[in-house]
């Protein structure tokens, strides 16, 4: 998306009409001059952490304003081969990413790989149209969807074998037209994939199935290794932000649960900031979370993806979000991703890999 | 009967005279008056996201009545005489936070000229009402 250098948008504005000749030569003035060029308009530059603190815009909306984007939240816009491949792959495929439905901004940097070289990707099963709308996503929302392809599981499995990567979340839209919810046929594509390949790493991000428990079963049986459903938020805001089919207790008994049935699952979850929730909301959040037995946390900044959703009450510093970070380790979490850009599944790979790593690594010294 | 069509069609472009534009008004979330003026034929969200109001998260669905973020309450007179509700609508409406004897979502409520500045309101937004209510206790 556009992004402004220095909080300056560039406008152009429609010369009168003039002989061709004149107008491209002084186009070409204008442009050999001081004009902008196609990186201007792409924030390349990255702000480094001392130009973070010097920041001096609003950070917290007040009444009928919009926040502006604050430096540390521009990304670079997704170009590269490595992101191209990625795409066409997909295409191929015929996947569907959470990552292009709900317009994640860290599409460059996960689907070019990180420093580990794990490309992540988030696959969408059953559809890219949800039954809920739900205040913070873009996904599409249709009252009854198009019919779930039977052969979906199959030929999803199929592909990501294909694809070979070590790491896949797969995740879905609310399905609350089918009785199931979908568990059956989200569960019938995770085992497919480890019967394919039984040593991928499988991180399921689940509906909560409007708290059927039994779903949930069946999806913590079907074979993956991290089971996450996000809170999306703290309790006081789940009206407020979520469709009202979701709440807050519903999706611990569901976090809960998965532990149930199957002890050696890692449990998953994720709430995004900026949306005015208050500092003791997000302890409780968190605390609330750690008794129910989540291992893994994610703390993301809320952006706004189109007009028809809420707007962002605040954006969180860096240093806010590395303050939560301190706190969840010492809640207990096996792991705390905080960040502006983080989402529940970024770099997933990545910090899995890394934990496990550490973890063989002392168990072996 | 062609004939027929074109003159429709001419009067639905055809610039607007008096009696064509019908001015709303709605109050957002956070209590702010916003007024618009609009010819008739649209639906309440429709108007919302076309002309840009400064209300905060409406109409996630796109209208297709699987959510209830375009509700919007509306004033006795105006209510008894707006369209029956269908079940969807209701099933949907039924969920809505805020709800009122008064509420109807905005994406099926299209705008007519007897609405002519009518006021409608978007329930008011529960940070604001946690705000009002702590500065009451702290009087």
């Amino acid at each position: 998306y556009l992004v402004c250098m220095n909080g300056v948008t560039s406008v152009s504005t429609l010369s009168p009409p003039s002989p061709a000749s004149t107008v491209g030569k002084k186009k070409r003035e204008l442009l050999s001059q001081d004009g902008p060029d196609l990186q201007d308009f792409i924030s390349g530059e990255l702000s480094e952490k001392s130009q973070w603190e010097e920041y001096r815009g609003n950070l917290k909306r007040q009444k009928g304003e919009r926040l502006r984007l604050p430096p540390w939240l521009k990304t670079e816009i997704p170009i590269g081969k490595n992101y191209n491949k990625l795409k066409n792959t997909l295409r191929d495929l015929n996947l569907h990413t959470v990552c292009e439905e709900a317009r994640c901004p860290n599409i460059g940097e996960c689907w070019g790989g990180g420093e580990f070289a794990t490309a992540t990707a988030t696959i969408m099963l059953m559809g890219d149209t949800c039954t809920r709308g739900c205040r913070f996503c873009s996904v599409k929302t249709a009252r009854k969807p198009p019919p779930l392809d039977p052969d979906e599981p199959y030929n999803t499995a199929k592909a990501i074998a294909q694809w070979g990567l070590d790491y896949v979340v797969l995740t879905s839209v609310d399905r609350d037209d089918l009785a199931d919810g979908g568990a059956e046929h989200f569960a019938k594509t995770v085992s497919y994939l480890k019967e394919r390949n039984p040593k991928i790493l499988v991180e399921c991000l689940t509906p909560d199935f409007r708290g059927d428990l039994d779903a949930v079963e069946k999806l913590a049986l079907s074979g993956l290794d991290v089971y996450a459903h996000n809170v999306e938020t703290v309790r006081e805001l789940q009206r407020h932000v979520r469709d009202p089919r979701a709440n807050f207790d519903q999706s611990l008994r569901v976090l809960r649960h998965a532990k149930v049935a199957k002890p050696s699952v890692l449990t998953k979850t994720s709430i995004m900031l900026g949306l005015g929730e208050t500092d003791a909301q997000i302890y409780t959040a968190m605390t609330e979370l750690r008794e129910s037995g989540v291992d893994c946390l994610t703390l993301g900044q809320y952006m706004q993806p189109t007009k028809r959703h809420l707007k962002v009450e605040e954006y969180v510093t860096p240093e806010k979000f590395a303050h939560w970070e301190k706190v969840g380790t010492e809640m207990g979490f096996v792991y705390t991703a905080s960040g502006p850009l983080v989402r529940s599944s970024y770099k997933a790979g990545e910090f899995f890999l890394k934990n496990l790593i550490r973890e063989r690594k002392t168990t072996s010294d | 009967k062609s004939n027929q069509k074109v003159i429709q069609k001419h009067s639905l472009i055809s610039p607007t005279s008096k009696g064509d534009k019908i001015l709303l008004h709605f109050i957002n979330q956070s209590g702010v008056k916003i007024t618009t003026s609009v010819t008739e034929g649209a639906s309440l969200l429709e108007v919302v996201i076309n002309k840009n109001l400064d209300i905060s998260g409406f109409g996630a669905c796109e209208g297709t009545l699987a959510c209830s973020t375009c509700h919007l309450i509306f004033d006795e007179n105006v209510y008894k005489n707006l369209e029956p509700i269908a079940d969807e609508e209701l099933d949907m409406l039924d969920l809505a936070y805020g709800l009122t004897k008064t509420s109807r979502l905005g994406c099926q409520v299209c705008v007519q000229k007897w609405m002519d500045g009518m006021t409608v309101r978007v329930p008011r937004d529960v940070k604001d009402l946690r705000n009002v209510k702590e500065s009451a206790e702290n009087q």
